[in-house]
This record gives structure tokens, sequence and C-alpha cells, in this order.
């Protein structure tokens, strides 16, 4: 009897040579005057993730979010009406943060320091002495920010003039709204901060070169010897974004803890409908900053926020539809919270190594492989954007 | 957090005092601060009773539980972390604790 093993081959080079073959300027890694550039040419000009609709339950509910990058705390909030707007947590009267609470839930924001106070839509409902001031209550209200939706996630854009969220994320809107994301209800999360650039950070969640090295054991089901880097089966360019199609390792030997877990956990998924997805194994890279892997039973999102130049953090989040159901998917859920942070805590060290090194100044360049082309496609993206932003500047 | 747990599941009592924690930042600490002869004995109790435990707890709506039904639930759930250590992790689990703990986790259903 023959044995037939399925062949791999991976995107073919020519294929994407289209995005380059040079070497990559190392600077734009380390350099703090390249960093206050992609502050005003990439975060201000982009659609940032910031939370999900499951978190703002009611009229009252609000999240607090803070944009280093962009120096703004933010109040997103359910209106009464049931919209979700967002705004600077900033009092309009001499500038205080109306609130450190992470989140909640109330009836209106009170200024700590004159008591001003304001409705969850921002408008300035009271202020005591306020004929004293030389100013209309209208003219008062919270700084908003522009704020919308796409597969239950929410979206704030900081910039002057903001593109329509769906029209910005092109074909990936609609796909995205077939994944469990889009009707999660709660979800995990855990988070880290790494001595490292955004896009160093980024870059490592986005090529699998890596993944034989640095994750020999979490990682063993992701290559095999067919595929002994795990590389993806496709990849698609949505410019600023990009998408990798995820191989599928026919023979992948899970741990028996994973095997307990999907079998607890797929008969809920299936009666829930979330087997189904045509784009669960497509990875969502959307610019500049925002991963999601939509499987049905661990839609992740992962998103780096930079801070400086050398420094980001990461929130990471595993989207679930409903309350746990029973204690079956109490514990899948469990098992796949602790997967996930495993693989995700062997890359912290690495990737501050590869920091300290660009940080030195010793290499001019960088580079990527073939296999590594949307890092490349990401710093493409990146170098366009604040080359535009220059030209803008230069005009202006 | 010791106590008694539901018939057919007293051999996993001796467990209750350690491993019954009540949040999953608890339960992935437990997973780095006990010993690897503790996660070992915890792990060779729990695995032949793991899916017996859990047809047991999903005859009860989880609001409902009692406390010894809680209790063995929330074994079932260090159990999620132990697993990645004797069965992923092996003899790397202590390089590996030592990056684990810069990821806190900041949410899960379980601690609702």
């Amino acid at each position: 009897m023959n044995i037939i093993s399925p062949q791999f081959s991976p995107v073919a080079d020519e294929v994407v040579a289209q995005h380059g073959t040079r070497p990559i300027p190392a600077k734009p890694y380390y350099d703090a005057a390249w960093f206050e550039l992609e502050r005003e040419a990439v975060f201000r000009q982009s659609w940032m993730h910031i939370g999900h609709v499951c978190e703002l339950p009611e009229p009252g509910s609000f999240i607090r979010r803070e944009l280093e990058v962009l120096n703004a705390s933010l109040l997103i909030t359910r209106t009464k009406q049931g919209d979700i707007r967002a705004f600077h947590n900033a009092c309009t009267h001499r500038g205080t943060q109306l609130t450190d609470d992470a989140q909640g839930k109330r009836a209106n924001f009170l200024c700590p320091y004159h008591m001003w106070s304001f409705g969850m839509d921002g408008a300035l409902l009271s202020a005591p002495e306020f004929e004293r001031f030389h100013v209309e209550k209208k003219d008062c209200a919270l700084k908003s920010v522009a704020v919308d939706v796409c597969a239950g996630m929410i979206f704030v854009h900081l910039g002057k003039s903001p593109p329509d969220l769906r029209a910005w994320l092109g074909i990936l809107a609609d796909q995205m709204e077939t994944l469990p994301v889009a009707k999660a209800t709660t979800f995990s999360e855990y988070s880290y901060t790494i001595k490292a650039n955004w896009k160093l950070t980024y870059d490592n969640f986005q090529e699998n070169y890596h993944l034989r090295f640095i994750h020999p054991r979490s990682g063993q089901s992701a290559f095999a010897p067919e595929n002994p880097f795990g590389y993806p089966k496709d990849y698609g360019f949505h410019d600023p974004h990009r998408t990798q199609t995820i191989w599928t390792n026919p023979d992948p030997k899970p741990a028996p803890l994973l095997v307990s877990a999907f079998s607890r956990l797929v008969p809920h998924a299936t009666e829930q409908g979330l087997l189904g997805t045509p784009y669960g194994r497509q990875y969502f890279a959307l610019f500049p900053s925002f991963f999601m892997l939509g499987t049905p039973l661990q839609n992740f999102v992962h998103v780096v926020y930079p801070i400086s130049a050398t420094e980001s953090r990461g929130v990471i989040r595993l989207y679930w539809v409903g309350d746990d159901v029973n204690a079956s998917e109490r514990f899948g859920r469990e098992v796949i919270l602790a997967t996930a942070r495993d693989v995700h805590a062997e890359d912290l060290n690495v990737i501050e190594a590869g920091q300290r090194g660009l940080s030195s100044g010793a290499l001019d360049h960088i580079h990527f492989q073939s296999q590594e082309v949307l890092c490349r496609h990401l710093f493409n993206m990146v170098e366009q954007a604040v080359h535009q932003h220059l030209k803008d500047r230069e005009r202006a | 957090m010791t106590g008694a747990l539901p018939a057919g599941f007293e051999t996993l009592e001796p467990f209750t005092a350690i491993w019954a924690a009540d949040t999953a930042q608890a339960r992935a600490d437990l997973r780095s601060d006990q010993t690897a002869d503790a996660r070992q004995a915890f792990y060779d109790a729990m695995t032949p009773q793991l899916h017996a435990a859990l047809d047991r707890l999903d005859q009860t709506p989880l609001a409902a539980h009692d406390d010894a039904e809680a209790r063995l639930m929330r074994l079932a759930l260090s159990y999620a972390h132990i697993g990645m250590a004797i069965e992923v992790q092996g003899p790397d689990e202590a390089k590996h604790a030592a990056s684990r703990w810069r990821l806190p986790i900041t949410r899960a259903p379980a601690d609702a």
C-alpha cells in the first residue's frame, strides 16, 4: 500500500517579490525622531482597535482607554439612546481628566475639580456658577473622537478627516463579521509590556520563520516535516492591511490537555453555529498594529500599542460567544487561555534581544526573506505613510 | 479553600488545600510557584478523573454549584494550567515560568 503524504509548497518567491527585495533600513525600528513621525503619519491617520461592544452592555456603560502613542486618554460610552460615542477624557473647563476608573456604569461624568457634569453623550449638563463664564453650555461638550464598530470591535480615529471605517477595512470588514468575535459577549485577557519598538514586536507575530526555534514545544502543531517552518498557505495584501492563511497540519499531535479542551468546547460551539466560518484560518493583520485569528474555538485578537520608539505594550484577548454555559466550556476556555499565554510568553525575551541589537546602532539594514513578506509589507506601508506625511507637511 | 468534594471524588480532597484557587491568575501563579513534584502529584491524581469530574459538574448549572462542586470546578481549572507544564513544557517548565509572569491575566470568564 502506498502512503501518499500531502505535499506543501509555500507561496512562490517571485509572487511575493512584487513587494520588493531591498534591505530595510534599521533606524525606523529604534529611532526616536522616526517614531515622532509615525505618531502623526501612522497612528493619527488610522482607525485603531480599542475595545468591544460587549464592554458597553447597557446605556451608561463606559470604558476608559489610554492611547500613549497619541498621548490620549479616551472615554468610550453607551448613550441613553444606545449609541456608542468616544470622547477625550478631559473636562472642557480646564482640562482635568474626568475619571481614572477603567470601566463602569454611570449617569454622568462629574469633574472632581469644579463639579462640571457631562452626559454619556458628551453634553455639558451642569456647572456651578456657569452664568459667570463667557461661553455657552452647548460649546462646552466633551471633545468627541470618531468611533465606529466592525465585527463587534470598537475602533477610534483621532485624525482630522477619518475615512469611513468599513471602506478603510475593505473586503476584510465583511470577512471579520463572520467570525465569533462579531457575536462575542465576553472575553479572556492578558497583557504585557515590552522594551521593543512596536514594529519589531508586531513583526514577530506575522512571520512563522521563528516558530520551530522559539516555540519547539508549544508550537509543535504548527510545523511538520513537510512544512518545517510552518509557512502559511497564502498571503493577501489589502493595503494598508494584509492577511495570511495559516497552514493546517494534517497530523498535529496536540497535547492530551488540548484534545480534552476541544472535545469539551465543540458541542456548544456546534450548537452556536460557530464551526462553519470560511475565514477561520485567516490571520487578519490590520494596519497599523492589530492581529486577529478567528478560529471557531479560539478567536484571539492581539494589539500592539506603542509607548515610545523602544517600548510597547500588547493586549491579547480571547473572545467568547456567551457566558460559560457549563463546567466543560469553562474548563475549555481556561485551557485555551493558558495555551495562548504560553506561546506569547516565549516571544518576549527574543524580541527584546532584537531591540537591544538594533538600538545599538550597529546595523544599517535588516533583511526579510520571502516568507517574511508581511513584515516587509508593514514597513512599506509605514514608510509610505511617513513620506506622505512629510510631503503634506511641506505643502502646508 | 479546603473541604469536601462531591461523592466519588474523595481521592482528590487532599489537593483542594492548594489547588482550588479561585481566579485564573491565581491558578497560573500556582503553576509557577508549586514544585515540580507537587505539580506532578496533582496531575497524576486529576488526569484519570478529569472527564468524570466535568461530566458530574455539567449536570448542574454553574451558578447553582454548591461549595463542593465549585471546589471541584476550581481543581479542573487548575489542571488546565498544570497540564501545560507537564504535557507541553516538560523539562523546559522552569525556564518558561521565568517569562510567563510578564503576561498578567487581567480577565477570564471563570473569574466573574
